[in-house]
């Protein structure tokens, strides 16, 4: 064998022990939970589990608000996340204790909001599912002034509370809430 | 645009899925098959050479290696530009999942380049060999170790050396198809995406790559022999533009083929391939692409093809055919990449693509990446004589 | 529609093969008592005081995640489009602007079968104002809440070079952000366009139908501040629950993009076929 037959032999030999010490090396770097349950780092299941929690649930909310509990429970308006309008209960909330003032919307602001669901216009809301009204018509047809916001006659939390206790009082028809 | 079949009907409300707004694989991913399609088409010179022995093209054979070694060596730049965390990278090698297209990546490159630099070693090994003697201080241990620190060129040592350039490319060959071929499949095996699901996309890269590297290297090689004042072997020159020919007319069919299926398929993703292409891609697919980029070569390949040249006139065209060429690729990549994520996937909507000049994927960027490969390439001729004729021989 | 249609690659071979799998790993189980989607610790009553256990059965119990089933269900006829979901998901994950893990879509349909589908800002302001570029006379207007459809053949998962994208035992499509090189292949390959790049992360995310939530008993956010049920959530364990009693029943429930081949679990009520 010549000379140069045996270097490349020897050549040979020193890459593939180099990519033998490769896949050794490779297999300590892979990730300990890596392949447990698939191609996968399996306790990034775990740390997903850990993402800390932002909303909670109305419960969360109305536990220590008590007066609006007993008012949004009772009204249409029950099935309204608290927090869509307030801000996360993790603003509010950390380890039990108050850690942040959740914004209140007034005004105009309030009317925006109604009117994101309410809204008579946008043809694609099922009318079995929701009231709308179309504005300023109902403005015009409740006589009322057109700079009024919807909670000037709206309850926001029960929207018919102020309504029904109307009617009540003139005595034009029975609760609904 | 009138009616349904018009593919107007479906486009009205012209509506982008909101994540689709943004196109997600830039003019990187357009540069990255564009560079490994250089190394493929450069190497099938180099093949053409050593393995199947066409004699004309020994004057580029050696100098197509050092072209597809230096581009080689930056095909991964434009993906670790691209890679949102490129610090990672090698998760690519350490889990690779055995059911993606895109995990083989690290592996067959690495075969690839070890394959291509040791190609490179011993064709060059008589002339490493004969410089190691001459040169001294560094050079002499590079020299030292690019001959593995071995000075045996007896007739039996040179003959295992052919054997090995010949079982080398031999694998080269597959190795280089299926690096480049894979590419292709990166996009031809995305369901989601309807100008991009088709079997044809690796063909259609596959000979597109042979087309680009083909031109480079007739491009480059008329020009640096020109700067250098050299003489332009006619003979290897024809059969480059020969090959490249076949090559071109084989991917100018595919390409004009998948476009074909589609508009006389009429499947149900038609409407958006087609308005696809005679709207947001108007310029850049028929004009560009089409007409300018392929019609005018197809005309110049065919005068030269039937119509008796003289040498020098015959040279001018082939390089300006390659350089048209070598605009078609990039194009065709262009189109395909960033042309194909332009339809929304909700089938109603087409977005827009701004490419910026100083982003990571920018121009600024693509050019640099570019300019890289011939600096490696200028040091690389340093070391390995571009031509057989540097050491005063003719060409045969 | 039955409650749920087999995969197509689930023939005799692959069930052998998923049987013999399963008693490998229970057996394991037994043996390790290890981390890796077992993890209980935090997830007890006492921990979360104030709010009560919406999936029944979930805490207070180890979490055998092999045994797990959930499903979502989205019923278009009750969506009002007032982007509750959107704006409860983006500030659940400080989602950065410009991107969505879900959002809501207006469809308008005319007599023509022309189809108009926008959707400003993902939905996030909801929707106060009509469409007003086009001028037709509607035939069908409805709305429509997209998110992961968490697909059982999942392409996305299929195409991650790394491993960083998976689908849990219990059937969740998530993200291990530690991993993921940021290659945006899992984009491309999702025929529904649930994944973005987090310009911030620089790696892949998306919907995970809130599994830190479920796995403590809660509801998804989107679930939580839906205020009309458009958006369903249950386990499949729990024969009350209302999911499980719209899959058990005749139903007329579809997926997106059937025809992909990717097997959604993520049901659509009330879908026009225009839906897509």
């Amino acid at each position: 064998m010549s000379n140069y037959a045996l270097r490349l032999i020897a050549v040979a030999t020193t890459l593939v022990v180099a990519t033998g010490i490769g896949f050794v090396v490779k297999a300590q770097l892979i990730p300990d939970s890596f392949g447990k349950y698939g191609h996968y780092r399996a306790n990034a299941i775990d740390e997903e589990v850990q993402r800390p929690i932002r909303h909670g649930t109305n419960t969360s909310c109305l536990k220590c608000h008590t007066y609006e509990a007993a008012i949004h429970l009772k009204g249409r308006h029950n099935t309204i996340s608290c927090e869509f309008c307030h801000g996360t209960y993790a603003d509010h909330v950390s380890n039990g204790k108050k850690s942040g003032t959740l914004p209140v919307k007034k005004n105009t602001e309030i009317s925006t909001l109604c009117l994101r669901c309410h809204n008579t216009e946008i043809k694609a809301r099922s009318q079995a599912v929701i009231k709308t009204v179309a504005m300023p018509q109902h403005l015009e047809s409740q006589e009322v002034k057109l700079t009024h916001t919807c909670n000037q006659c709206h309850h926001v939390h029960a929207p018919l509370k102020y309504i029904n206790r109307a009617k009540q009082i003139t005595g034009l028809t029975e609760a609904e809430s | 645009m009138s009616g349904f079949h018009e593919g107007s009907a479906m486009l009205l409300s012209n509506f982008v899925l909101p994540n689709d707004l943004h196109v997600h694989w830039s003019m990187m991913i357009v540069l990255y098959p564009y560079i490994t399609g250089l190394v493929d088409g450069a190497f099938i010179i180099a093949a053409l050479y050593y393995l199947f022995d066409i004699k004309t093209l020994k004057p580029v054979a050696r100098f197509s290696l050092l072209f597809a070694l230096a581009f080689l060596c930056c095909a991964t730049i434009p993906l670790l530009l691209h890679l949102g965390r490129p610090e990672r990278n090698f998760n690519m090698l350490l889990t690779p999942n055995p059911s993606s297209a895109m995990a083989g990546f690290g592996y067959i490159y690495a075969v690839s380049m070890g394959v291509l630099g040791f190609i490179v070693l011993f064709v060059y090994r008589e002339d490493l060999v004969r410089l190691k003697q001459q040169s001294r201080g560094m050079m002499k241990l590079i020299y030292r170790l690019l001959t593995f620190d071995c000075d045996d060129l007896s007739p039996k040592a040179m003959a295992l050396n052919e054997r090995l350039i010949k079982i080398l490319v031999g694998l080269g060959i597959p190795v280089a198809a299926v690096l480049h071929g894979y590419v292709g499949f990166i996009f031809g095996g995305v369901k989601a995406n309807p100008t991009w699901s088709t079997p044809l996309m690796p063909v259609i890269f596959l000979f597109s790559a042979c087309v680009s590297g083909i031109s480079a290297i007739v491009l480059a090689y008329i020009v640096i022999r020109k700067l250098t004042g050299k003489a332009i072997d006619g003979p290897c020159i024809i059969t480059c533009i020969k090959t490249l020919t076949g090559f071109f007319i084989l991917a100018f069919s595919f390409e004009m083929l998948e476009v074909f299926s589609h508009s006389y398929l009429k499947s149900g993703y038609h409407h958006m391939v087609e308005g696809l292409l005679n709207g947001p891609l108007a310029a850049s697919f028929w004009l560009w692409q089409v007409k300018i980029c392929s019609g005018i070569p197809l005309v110049l390949l065919g005068v030269m093809a039937f119509i008796k040249l003289s040498q020098t006139r015959y040279n001018l065209l082939a390089a300006g055919v390659s350089a048209i060429l070598l605009l078609q690729v990039f194009i065709m990549r262009w189109n395909v990449v960033i042309g194909g994520q332009l339809m929304s996937k909700s089938a109603r909507g087409y977005t827009v693509f701004h490419p910026e000049w100083l982003d990571k994927e920018g121009i600024l960027s693509v050019i640099v990446v570019m300019i890289i490969p011939f600096v490696i390439l200028f040091v690389l001729g340093k070391i390995f004589p571009f031509w057989s004729d540097d050491r005063g021989e003719s060409i045969d | 529609m039955k409650i749920e249609q087999a995969p197509p690659q689930l023939n005799r071979r692959a069930f052998i093969k998923k049987v013999l799998k399963g008693s490998v790993t229970g057996s394991l189980l037994l043996i390790y008592p290890m981390g890796g989607g077992d993890a209980l610790d935090m997830l007890q009553p006492s921990t979360m005081p104030d709010m009560p256990e919406q999936i029944p059965g979930i805490r207070g119990k180890a979490y055998n995640i092999h045994e797990r089933k959930f499903a979502f269900i989205v019923d278009i006829t009750r969506c009002i489009g007032c982007g509750s979901c959107c704006v409860a998901d983006k500030r659940e994950y400080n989602v950065p602007d410009g991107y969505y893990r879900t959002w809501v879509e207006r469809y308008i349909k005319d007599f023509d079968d022309q189809v108009y589908v926008d959707c400003p800002n993902g939905g996030l302001d909801g929707y106060q104002k009509p469409r007003e570029d086009i001028d037709v006379q509607v035939r069908d207007t409805f709305f429509v809440p997209k998110l992961c459809n968490m697909c059982k053949e999942t392409p996305c998962t299929q195409v991650c070079p790394v491993g960083a994208t998976f689908t849990t035992p219990d059937g969740f499509v998530l993200m291990d952000s530690d991993r993921c090189v940021g290659c945006g292949y899992c984009i491309q390959a999702c025929p529904y366009s649930s994944r973005f790049l987090n310009p911030v992360t620089h790696t892949a995310e998306k919907c995970t139908w809130c599994y830190h939530r479920v796995r403590k008993g809660l509801l998804p956010a989107c679930v939580e501040v839906c205020p009309t049920g458009a958006r369903k959530f249950g386990s499949l364990k729990d024969e009350t629950s209302e999911v499980y009693k719209i899959l058990k029943g005749p139903g007329v429930l579809t997926v997106l993009k059937e025809a992909m081949g990717t097997w959604p679990a993520l049901y659509y009520l009330g879908a026009r076929l225009e839906v897509i």
